[in-house]
């Protein structure tokens, strides 16, 4: 019988989190940001219908970077999640720290135990109303689950994004002074993003249940004019 | 509950009937002894311009047991559905359509269409006919946004489903609805003259029928009207239903209840 090579528990960790950001990294980055009235997020994706933003429920949308295969079978569970609670009690019951907790106890499962870790990391926002807040929550590829101030970036160079959108600046302001800010921070100062290579979407309350809309091309491009 | 994941054999798709089966949630109502409440009559009207539907309030059991029933529903944007039958069954029945079409449109990103739609509801009423004493039978009616017309659904008890191209009428008023529709209904009628047509239809049903709830005056309660369009589902305001309701009343007023010559 063969003896295995000894790996510290240290060493299979950092190992397997390695793997993880390796895939996350080789995607593009998304920008969550809340806005005057609602919460926006944006993507840079070329494809028009392999989607990383979509709605989850009422209130709430999901986000995902890095496999898409996998951060759709998050997606889809996530649907499932809110629709099978929202009908055995309320719709009001249904909640976006309640959600994110589930991935998270998923994700942390998935990352500990012997399979391959998921390339992902979502977000979980939730537009607020009466008692509850407007919040949105990152939850890393590991299950750690953070509760995001004012906005979140997500996949490959998000650090460098990060302080471009910092330096946009730090006050709340409207969708389309988001919005630039964000495709901004996106781009950079050397190159500029098509409008048909971004996906964009947000959570607004425009008077009907459902909160959720896409934004097309042209209200896009309008919108950044 | 935990996060529901599936493996790849046993994954319930968009249906969310089926999800709620492989999660073993009933959708089935538990038998009940005593008299169970039945809801009443419905009309649906085919226009140039999309559909019209037309209920009353009432719910009967052995007294009148509801007077401000909402028989029609929202299922999305472009369909209304309406029910008839044993009212706790219809609205579980109301409950599960409206949740169905959002989880698929959710799941899949893309809104079933019309015929889809009123296809995955013949299973569902035969599961809700086929499990329970109590029958439930809807009426389904939109605007079919991919071949931009109004439609109108007709089901029997068994989840038959029969597309209608003139008017659908479901409830026990019904002889009486679809006597006015008959005599009424022509091609081509605008929206106006449908909802006109279709409130005549409900005054008539009110009128005859001991189940069917008419214009309630002293209450301020009255039948609901409906318009699904291109632009979508609509209700008409209670200020313009009552008019409409008194028009009728007062032309049967001074006809001291005559219902015939011109009809209205």
């Amino acid at each position: 019988m063969t003896m295995p090579f000894y790996v510290t528990p240290e060493q299979q960790m950092k190992d397997r989190a390695e793997y993880a950001q390796k895939g996350i990294a080789r995607g593009r980055t998304l920008i969550a940001s809340i806005y005057d009235c609602g919460v926006l997020f944006i993507a840079e994706n070329p494809s028009a219908s392999l989607n990383k933003i979509s709605e989850i429920y009422d209130r709430i949308a999901f986000a995902g970077v890095g496999k898409y295969n996998e951060f759709h079978e998050l997606r889809t569970a996530g649907v499932r999640w809110a629709d099978s609670t929202g009908f055995s009690y309320s719709r009001e019951d249904v909640d976006a720290r309640s959600l994110a907790n589930v991935y998270a106890q998923y994700l942390g499962a998935s990352f500990t135990d012997g399979g391959k870790p998921l390339e992902v990391e979502i977000l979980v926002a939730q537009l607020g109303i009466r008692n509850k807040p407007t919040k949105i929550y990152h939850v890393a590829f590991e299950g750690t689950i953070t509760d995001e101030e004012r906005f979140a970036i997500l996949g490959g160079d998000s650090e460098t994004v990060r302080s471009r959108f910092l330096a946009e600046g730090e006050d709340v302001v409207s969708l389309a002074t988001t919005l630039q800010r964000a495709v901004r921070a996106l781009s950079g100062p050397d190159r500029t993003i098509p409008v048909s290579d971004l996906e964009v979407a947000r959570l607004e309350d425009l008077g009907s249940r459902r909160t959720f809309s896409r934004l097309s091309d042209d209200d896009v491009a309008q919108l950044l004019a | 509950m935990a996060l529901p994941l599936f493996d790849v054999a046993s994954d319930p798709g968009p249906s969310f009937a089926s999800l709620l089966a492989k999660l073993n949630i009933a959708v089935q109502l538990p038998g009940v002894t005593n008299d169970p409440v039945h809801a009443t009559t419905v009309v649906a009207l085919r226009c140039d311009a999309g559909v019209v539907l037309v209920a009353d309030r009432q719910a009967t059991a052995a007294a009148i047991a509801a007077r401000d029933m909402r028989k029609i529903a929202e299922a999305d944007r472009h369909t209304a559905i309406a029910i008839s039958g044993t009212a706790a069954a219809g609205m579980e029945f109301i409950r599960i359509s409206q949740l169905s079409f959002e989880h698929y449109e959710k799941m899949m990103d893309e809104t079933l269409s019309l015929e889809g739609k009123s296809n995955y509801l013949s299973s569902l009423i035969q599961q809700v006919n086929m499990s329970t004493p109590f029958t439930v039978l809807p009426l389904v009616a939109g605007y079919d946004v991919n071949h931009n017309r109004g439609r109108v659904f007709e089901y029997d008890v068994a989840g038959g489903c029969y597309e209608k191209d003139d008017f659908g009428v479901i409830g026990s008023g019904t002889p009486f609805a679809e006597s006015a529709l008959r005599l009424g209904y022509r091609d081509n009628m605008t929206l106006d003259e449908c909802i006109e047509l279709g409130a005549l239809a409900i005054y008539e049903a009110g009128d005859n029928d001991p189940y069917t709830g008419g214009p309630d005056f002293v209450r301020g309660i009255f039948p609901i009207i409906v318009t699904v369009t291109a632009n979508g589902f609509v209700e008409v305001d209670e200020a313009a239903t009552r008019t409409i309701f008194e028009t009728i009343n007062n032309r049967r007023t001074a006809s001291k209840g005559r219902a015939g010559g011109d009809l209205r």
